[in-house]
């Protein structure tokens, strides 16, 4: 090890991020612009879900009924049907995303409160927008129901009463959830910039140069890491500052420990950015590799969507693998819980493991040599 | 020692002080091609030595085998006395290494990437600032110093990656083919730095696929298919060819082409300009012949007369004995 050589290649690369438009963008900009944007498309308020009702009743009851359903937000009454079949049409054409059919008698056997006939068909291949229509529906005919029975009599529509209160997102917001979550994915841009930095040196030429001076190749590879942790870190505070201001995520823990944390995070990540700058000789394959490694796992098995939990057992080992899982989980739980390290240390030493692995796999194939 | 090239020659002994660059049976395999096939070459303290050869000889191979950035397949090499099999790296403070392609940090400065290899080398910080200051004046881009990089003309690209090669004082330069896409202002400016570099005592080995270049050698080594063709100074290697040169200018040189190739001794016929460069065995003996001859075809000429042979009329004619050779 070589300080003069370490902050060497430092400042040669700062310089490089600070001059390439590019690299800046991709390490700068980007990942606040991205979770931005992802916070907002990946969850989408689900509102004026189109419906038809098809009303074989006709009574001042049913009228009444439907009123009531196309009242607020939730739901758009669209069309009103005639027949079962131009539900079905209205279904395919994709004009409703449910179908509300109210059958004979309804308003008589609610009056002598012998049940309620109604059918609700939605469509499946949209089961959100579906079966958020179908919630909707029970919801307000539950309302319906108590506001014109006598009260107390209508206690037979809900048999079993849960009272439920969710801790820490009582909302139960999917963004409040799922925004900590996100943090993990874009800081996974700066592993890309380095793995795209490493390979553009061997496309370039670059590297030739570089191998040919007495430099070491931990010095070369640490040094390279290193610019892109200090910009992940202007990531790291500038992140929960947009997410408090922006969505209104509460922010409940230490934001030292946080800050401490992701940097254990930004190590392990960069270094899995760097393993694949050591195997790959150009950028497109290089990037491609980050897509196949850090990204599409990143997305679909860090617990960021779905469950670990509901993963089967190969997945959810390989889960344990990802970086990203285990900040998934440090990012939440301090955000959302103000928990510390008492419950996170396994996952900060899985971080702080994996890192370790990543350079020293690293650095065995990283040769100071061409070809 | 003995299992790695029992056949191929020994290592030097530690007393042959006097050679700085040495390899026997020197030999790189890639995935379908020998690149570099049983090269011997040594190259003595002081020497500007040419690596002269056609594209895919084998030269860039062999400059980044001797700069340890290739793993040798077979054979053995010592750079500064350091073998390079066993210790690639401690080979590495006493060369100077320049690559073919501009590979220097485009979008740094001039100051900045001359300031980046100073620390890479090693370069005392009290030295730095006089080193940059003379290299740059050396390299005559003093004025361009806070210009980037990628903002230079080809011959300043070539000269700022020299001077970046010379920030330690290395006293081995490996040079590849530094000249090679330079307008020709550049390039006898560039051998004009490298003349002045010999002159200080730095062991020069260049590589170039310029014959003309190989005058400005002191030795000279002709590399063909991964081989070396043949080794000496330029003047021995245009005299001993063993094939002497006649000069042909005429009006009708498309006709005295064909007819020439079939005339008595000559083996080669080549154009250069407006004239034709007859190879033959013997310039004084044939004279006669080819003059009968080609009166005979009725080609009438301007002069035909003996004339020094080139470097590359050289080269010519070895790699052609060096291919029958092959063939039988």
């Amino acid at each position: 090890m070589s300080v003069r050589h370490l902050r060497a290649v430092v400042v040669k690369e700062i310089r490089h991020v600070l001059r390439d438009r590019w690299t800046f963008i991709l390490v700068l900009v980007t990942p606040i612009s991205l979770l931005f944007i992802m916070a907002y498309a990946l969850t989408v308020d689900i509102d004026n879900v189109p419906i038809a009702v098809m009303d074989h009743d006709q009574s001042a009851v049913s009228r009444d009924f439907i009123q009531q359903l196309s009242a607020g937000e939730e739901l758009d009454l669209v069309a009103r049907a005639n027949a079962l079949e131009e539900v079905e049409r209205l279904l395919v054409e994709g004009t409703i995303k449910a179908g509300v059919i109210i059958q004979p008698a309804f308003g008589e056997d609610l009056v002598g409160q012998r049940g309620l006939r109604l059918q609700v068909i939605i469509d499946g291949t949209e089961p959100e927008s579906g079966t958020f229509a179908m919630e909707q529906v029970a919801r307000r005919t539950e309302a319906f129901v108590v506001r014109s029975m006598p009260s107390g009599s209508a206690e037979w529509l809900r048999p079993i009463e849960l009272n439920v209160r969710a801790l820490y997102n009582p909302g139960l917001e999917p963004r409040v959830d799922l925004v900590p979550g996100l943090i993990s994915m874009v800081l996974g841009l700066p592993a890309l910039s380095v793995a795209l930095a490493l390979s553009r040196e061997r496309e370039h030429g670059t590297l030739e140069q570089v191998l040919v001076t007495p430099i070491s190749r931990a010095d070369l590879l640490v040094g390279k890491m290193i610019p892109y942790i200090a910009i992940g870190m202007i990531n790291v505070v500038a992140i929960p500052i947009m997410a408090m201001a922006a969505f209104g995520i509460p922010f409940r823990g230490s934001f030292g420990l946080f800050f401490l944390l992701s940097i254990v995070f930004l190590f392990a990540m960069l270094s899995m950015g760097t393993l694949i700058g050591v195997f790959m000789r150009t950028q497109p394959a290089a990037l491609a590799l980050s897509f196949l490694v850090i990204f599409f796992p990143g997305f679909f098995m860090t617990g960021i969507f779905y469950p670990i939990a509901a993963m089967p057992d190969e997945l959810q080992m390989e889960a344990m693998l990802l970086p990203g899982t285990h900040y998934a989980i440090i990012t939440r739980s301090i955000f959302l819980r103000a928990v510390g390290l008492e419950i996170l240390w396994p996952n900060v030493l899985a971080l702080a493991g994996l890192g370790v692995v990543f350079t020293a796999v690293g650095a065995f194939f990283f040769k100071k040599r061409l070809g | 020692m003995t299992e790695r090239n029992g056949d191929r020659g020994e290592p030097p002994a530690a007393d042959r002080g006097d050679v700085v660059i040495e390899t026997r049976g020197l030999t790189r395999d890639f995935k379908e091609i020998r690149a570099v096939d049983g090269l011997d070459l040594t190259v003595r303290r002081g020497e500007l030595f040419g690596l002269i050869g056609p594209d895919g000889a084998g030269k860039t191979t062999t400059l980044r085998l001797l700069a340890g950035l290739l793993k040798i397949s077979d054979g053995w090499a010592a750079v500064a006395g350091r073998d390079l099999t066993r210790e690639p790296e401690a080979v590495k403070p006493h060369i100077g290494y320049m690559a073919q392609r501009f590979s220097l940090y485009a979008e740094l400065t001039v100051m900045e990437n001359l300031r980046f290899f100073s620390e890479l080398y090693d370069v005392p910080p009290r030295e730095r600032a006089e080193r940059t200051d003379r290299l740059l004046s050396f390299a005559g881009l003093t004025p361009f110093r806070s210009r980037r990089a990628e903002h230079l003309s080809g011959g300043m690209k070539k000269k700022l990656a020299l001077a970046c090669t010379l920030i330690h004082e290395p006293p081995i330069l490996l040079l590849d083919e530094p000249t090679t896409g330079v307008d020709p202002v550049s390039r006898r400016e560039f051998w004009d730095i490298l003349t002045e570099l010999y002159t200080g005592g730095t062991t020069i080995l260049v590589t170039t696929p310029y014959m003309d270049e190989a005058d400005r050698c002191t030795r000279v080594g002709l590399i063909y298919q991964g081989h070396l063709v043949r080794c000496d100074a330029p003047e021995v290697i245009r005299a001993g060819i063993g094939e002497e040169l006649i000069e042909l200018q005429t009006d009708q040189w498309r006709e005295a082409q064909v007819v020439a190739k079939d005339l008595p001794g000559v083996s080669q016929v080549m154009t250069y300009g407006e004239s034709l460069h007859l190879l033959v065995d013997a310039a004084e003996d044939r004279l006669p012949e080819i003059e009968a001859g080609l009166e005979a075809e009725g080609i009438t000429y301007r002069s035909l007369r003996p004339t020094r042979p080139r470097m590359e009329e050289a080269f010519i004619s070895l790699v052609r004995d060096r291919e029958r050779e092959g063939l039988r």
